[in-house]
């Protein structure tokens, strides 16, 4: 059983990685936003390339409170309504530097194994 | 970060977050709703039909009731199948080796119910707030010689006036006096003796107590004087039936007649919370009693403030007390402004320290359970290598054998806590009774009823017990899982487990060792106070009290009284002989006052309290003093009575090398009699304790009992040839006879019975750390029992083998008896330095404890030897009589 389930999880877990990614990013940028706001800030940004359905937000945001790096406090929406803000932690902040150079280094990798492949 | 931590750190998150679901639930809709609701507005604009709207915006977030069920089950510690599952799976387990958990869960429930006795003694004693309005504000006003270590709150009207008038600091200042001998009867109840407290004007308002029903007393009722009473609520419930009409009822209290007003909140019981007010009365300044103080901080005034004010308002008691009296350390008296937020506890001073001991004392024997059950885990957890190996085989993840084995430890902790949740409710009882044995107007009646804050505790208690006992076996289990799947059994177990079963017991002997030799030091300790040398012979006197002043009922016609009855008492069969005298010996009361003595030159400030004491004659014959020098009183000192009787500590102070037969001194006696009188030595006696056991020795004075045709003492002492307590019925009714109810008796007791309630304290804690240092002592008894079972169980086959080679018989038990002596000497060579550490803080926390040697830790010592030895027999009979073949077809 478990081996079946850890192919989906890698690949998800990936996504799920890049999305954590992501809303820090969001949160550091932005200040305090409810999961409504998260969400339409990444649908900008990504130009709408990034098609996700916004519950998988939710996820992600459990996941970084688990790890302290987000935190989050009730307060009024636009409309009147109450919800939680997220904002980023100190924590958050080292976490997000430490993985936007991973990133940066990683994707660079990518990017010249993929360039020389393609010269071949 | 590492991956480990990350793990870790959600796990934490997952365990706190196992608690909160419905936190989860609410929190969780109220945040999709918004959601929701935003992206649906945000169609509308673009457009859309509101219903439109509403169903874009939920195929875009996407399955709502999905995303829930994943996110709870990503906040918590495992589902609650997987829970259940565990625990029928512990279960299973534990049905199959029943005594087994039963042994684990009993321990515990000693350990979780002696802690939580103990936690809600100290709770009601140390922790517990007075029930009023702000108790942070409260302080007390106390004057304090130089050494003394608790001052005396004794304060008069005047004073009282004085600072509720002049000072700025407090809010209010309330003043009470407090009997705790009246006699009263409800119109149709019985009579009883109960604690009266008289209350100033602004009491309950300062205090900010409110009636359970009724009024309570104020400024009208104090300023008329009123013969009115607040009830407690015990006294409502016991003595006026719990009536909710009972107000206006009547009670005669004393000679007087007073009316019900109201009853107080069944919390509030007066400022002492151990000795609680049964009535409280208007004060009226007719009454002469000292009064307690005590005063609410005006809100931001600091107690510092309040000490340099009232430092100043002070002034005025010295130069009054200086105007009254001539006690010559007047002048050295200070005031002392302390908090009162758990009320005028004086079980705080009398108990606290020893109930510090006994906690530390409980908490150890909770260490040593633990140890004690993660050790036998640990044994039973090597049997179940296999088990734990085919589970890994079939795909079980490490993180799931850990939560079935703590599953399986919180299950036995768990019940283990309500259990002895249960026995810590007998064991309150007990404890209460045990309290309450003390010195009557002395007896400390607390209410200890576990309460939430000791539920807290006990709960607290179990999920750690469960957590430090299951944490070697869980940590097994993972090493386990990690190991090839299916060896042998029986073989595997690895040195590692084997030497850290070593280290749990030698551990359990270490700190075993500290709970043993602290308490014999608290046993011989009492041992040492029970057959302690007071200056008369204990045994077989009794004290009978008679209540003088119930009926005011004084003069001559008492005089003659008591004189019959002494004639009468001491010619009853049994009876050695009788007197009578004041105070009645070591019943915490004493008199005192200053001397001049003829011949001797001493500084003002040099003055020293002697105790003074009445007796009629024969009473150093009856009590086994000795006299010295001169006589005893006869019947001749009372008629002219002015001779003085002066003990050994007296003469050597000044009379030093002199003969003081016949010499004068004057006797200034502060608390009687305020002019100074002139007596005449007769005597000189041994030196006796008065008040208390641990007391120095004092000079003191003994006056004639009769005296001018009035009577000093109201304690009738009677020496009898066997037990005295058989004497008791009829003593009493011979009293009665005489007096014909014109004087009652309040009290017949033994003098031991009189010395034991001294020492209440002390016996608490030599009965409680002696038992629970035997208890302790038995788990390790049982502790190196299971090791060496084990460990020979486990060595059958070697031991087989060794001995078809030729081992002998000895060689054999030497080998297997050399596992426990090393871990033993191990323990006790770690325990040795606990045990001094130990005995310093012990003798530094009871600073009168009457042993000093390290006797103590020698008995702890020698006493783990002896069970070492004891608990190895079966096991050692056992290897020894390992035969070869079985051992070989053991396999």
């Amino acid at each position: 059983m478990s081996k079946g389930k850890s192919g989906e999880l890698k690949r998800s877990e990936v996504l799920q990685g890049t999305l954590d990614l992501m809303i820090l990013k969001t949160l550091d940028a932005m200040g305090p936003l409810h999961g409504y706001g998260i969400a339409r800030r990444i649908e900008q940004v990504s130009e709408d390339v990034l098609q996700l359905n916004e519950g998988t937000v939710y996820t992600s945001l459990l996941r970084l409170q688990q790890q302290g790096w987000i935190s989050s406090a009730w307060g009024a929406s636009e409309n009147n309504r109450r919800a939680r803000f997220y904002s980023i932690t100190k924590a958050g902040r080292k976490q997000l530097l430490e993985e936007t150079e991973n990133w940066e280094r990683i994707s660079g990798v990518i990017a010249r194994v993929l360039r020389t492949g393609g010269a071949k | 970060m590492t991956p480990v931590w990350r793990r870790l750190r959600e796990l934490f998150a997952r365990i706190a977050g196992s608690f909160r679901r419905r936190n989860f639930d609410a929190g969780f809709d109220e945040e999709i709703r918004t959601h929701l609701a935003l992206l649906a507005e945000r169609f509308a604009r673009e457009g859309m039909s509101p219903d439109e709207a509403a169903r874009a915006a939920r195929r875009q977030f996407g399955g709502v009731t999905q995303l829930k069920n994943e996110l709870w089950d990503r906040s918590r510690f495992g589902s609650f199948e997987a829970l259940v599952q565990d625990s029928r799976y512990a279960i299973r387990q534990f049905r199959k080796s029943p005594l087994f958990a039963i042994a684990i869960v009993l321990t515990l429930a000693l350990g979780i119910g002696a802690n939580t006795a103990i936690f809600s003694v100290l709770q009601a004693v140390m922790l517990r707030s007075l029930p009023v309005r702000n108790p942070g504000q409260l302080v007390e006003l106390l004057q304090k010689y130089p050494g003394e270590p608790r001052g005396n709150g004794y304060w008069t009207e005047a004073s009282y006036l004085h600072f509720c008038k002049n000072n700025t600091v407090f809010s209010g200042i309330i003043g009470f006096s407090w009997d705790r001998l009246l006699h009263a009867r409800t119109e149709h109840g019985v009579q009883r003796i109960i604690t009266g407290e008289y209350v100033t004007a602004n009491y309950f308002d300062v205090l900010g107590v409110q009636p359970a029903l009724g009024r309570l007393i104020g400024p009208e009722d104090v300023r008329l004087g009123s013969p009115v009473a607040v009830v407690s609520w015990a006294y409502w419930k016991s003595e006026l039936n719990g009536d909710p009409n009972a107000v206006g009822e009547r009670i005669h209290l004393q000679k007087e007649l007073v009316t019900v007003i109201g009853v107080a909140p069944h919390t509030f019981v007066g400022p002492f919370p151990e000795l609680p007010t049964d009535v409280w009365l208007p004060k009226t300044p007719s009454r002469q009693a000292g009064i307690g103080l005590m005063a609410r901080l005006k809100p931001g005034v600091t107690i510092d403030q309040a000490r340099t004010e009232m430092a100043v308002l002070y002034q005025f008691t010295i130069r009054e007390r200086a105007a009254r009296s001539s006690d010559p350390l007047v002048w050295k008296l200070k005031v002392e402004v302390a908090l009162a937020r758990n009320g005028l506890n004086l079980a705080r001073d009398r108990i606290g320290k020893p109930l510090l001991v006994l906690m530390c004392t409980v908490g150890l024997l909770l260490l040593i359970m633990c140890l004690n059950i993660a050790a036998l885990l640990l044994a039973r957890g090597a049997a179940r290598e296999r088990e734990f190996a085919v589970r890994v085989g079939m795909g079980a993840s490490r993180g799931r054998l850990v939560r079935q084995v703590l599953t399986e430890s919180l299950l036995l902790s768990i019940s283990g806590t309500l259990i002895g949740v249960m026995l810590a409710y007998r064991g309150t009882a007990a404890l209460e009774t045990l309290l309450a044995s003390g010195r009557i107007a002395q007896q400390m009646s607390l209410r200890i009823h576990p309460d939430w804050h000791t539920l807290q505790f006990a709960i607290g208690t179990a999920l750690l017990v469960g957590l430090l006992f299951g944490i070697a076996p869980a940590w097994n289990a993972v090493r386990q899982g990690a190991a090839p799947a299916l060896r042998e059994a029986g073989t595997s177990t690895g040195r590692s487990t084997r030497l850290f079963g070593k280290t749990l017991v030698a551990a359990q002997v270490a700190l075993s060792m500290l709970l043993l030799s602290t308490g014999a030091l608290f046993v011989a300790n009492l041992w040492n106070l029970e057959h302690a040398y007071l200056g008369f012979e204990r045994d077989h006197i009794l004290v009978v009290t008679l209540d003088q002043a119930a009926n005011g009922y004084t003069g001559l016609r008492i005089y003659h009284d008591y004189q019959e009855v002494l004639t009468r008492v001491t010619a009853m069969p049994g009876v050695r002989s009788a007197s009578f005298c004041a105070p009645a010996p070591l019943s915490g009361a004493g008199a005192a006052g200053f001397v001049n003595v003829e011949g001797y030159q001493e500084r003002p400030s040099d003055k020293r309290w002697i105790e003074i004491s009445h007796a009629a004659p024969d009473y150093f014959r009856t009590m086994g003093i000795p006299v010295l020098r001169g006589r005893a009183f006869t019947s001749r000192d009372q008629s002219d009575g002015r001779t003085v009787i002066i003990n050994e500590t007296f003469k050597r102070r000044y009379f030093a090398g002199r003969d003081p037969i016949a010499k004068r001194i004057t006797l200034y006696h502060v608390t009687l009699d305020p002019e100074p009188k002139s007596y005449e030595v007769i005597g000189v006696v041994a030196d006796a304790h008065y008040s208390e056991i641990r007391e120095q020795a004092n000079g003191g004075v003994y006056l004639p009992a009769f005296h001018d045709g009035f009577m000093n003492a109201n304690n009738l002492v009677i020496r009898t040839n066997d037990n005295p307590e058989h004497l008791i019925r009829d003593v009493r009714v011979l009293v009665e006879q005489v007096m014909g109810g014109r004087v009652p008796v309040r009290r017949i007791t033994t003098l031991n019975a009189q010395i034991d309630a001294s020492i209440v304290p002390e016996r608490l804690i030599a009965m409680l750390s002696g038992f629970f240092a035997g208890l302790g002592a038995l788990l390790v008894g049982i502790g190196i029992y299971a090791l060496l079972a084990y460990s020979v169980a486990r060595r059958t086959k070697e031991i087989g083998i060794r001995v078809a080679l030729g081992a002998t018989v000895g060689q054999v038990r030497r080998m297997v008896l050399g596992d426990t002596i090393s871990v033993v000497l191990a323990g006790l060579v770690a325990g040795a330095p606990l045990a001094i550490a130990g005995r310093r803080l012990a003798l530094r926390l009871m600073q009168d404890l009457t042993v000093q040697s390290v006797a103590p830790i020698v008995v702890g010592g020698v006493g783990l030897i002896l069970i070492a030895l004891v608990a190895s027999y079966i096991p050692l009979r056992r290897a020894s009589g390992a035969h070869p073949l079985q051992a070989l077809r053991h396999e």
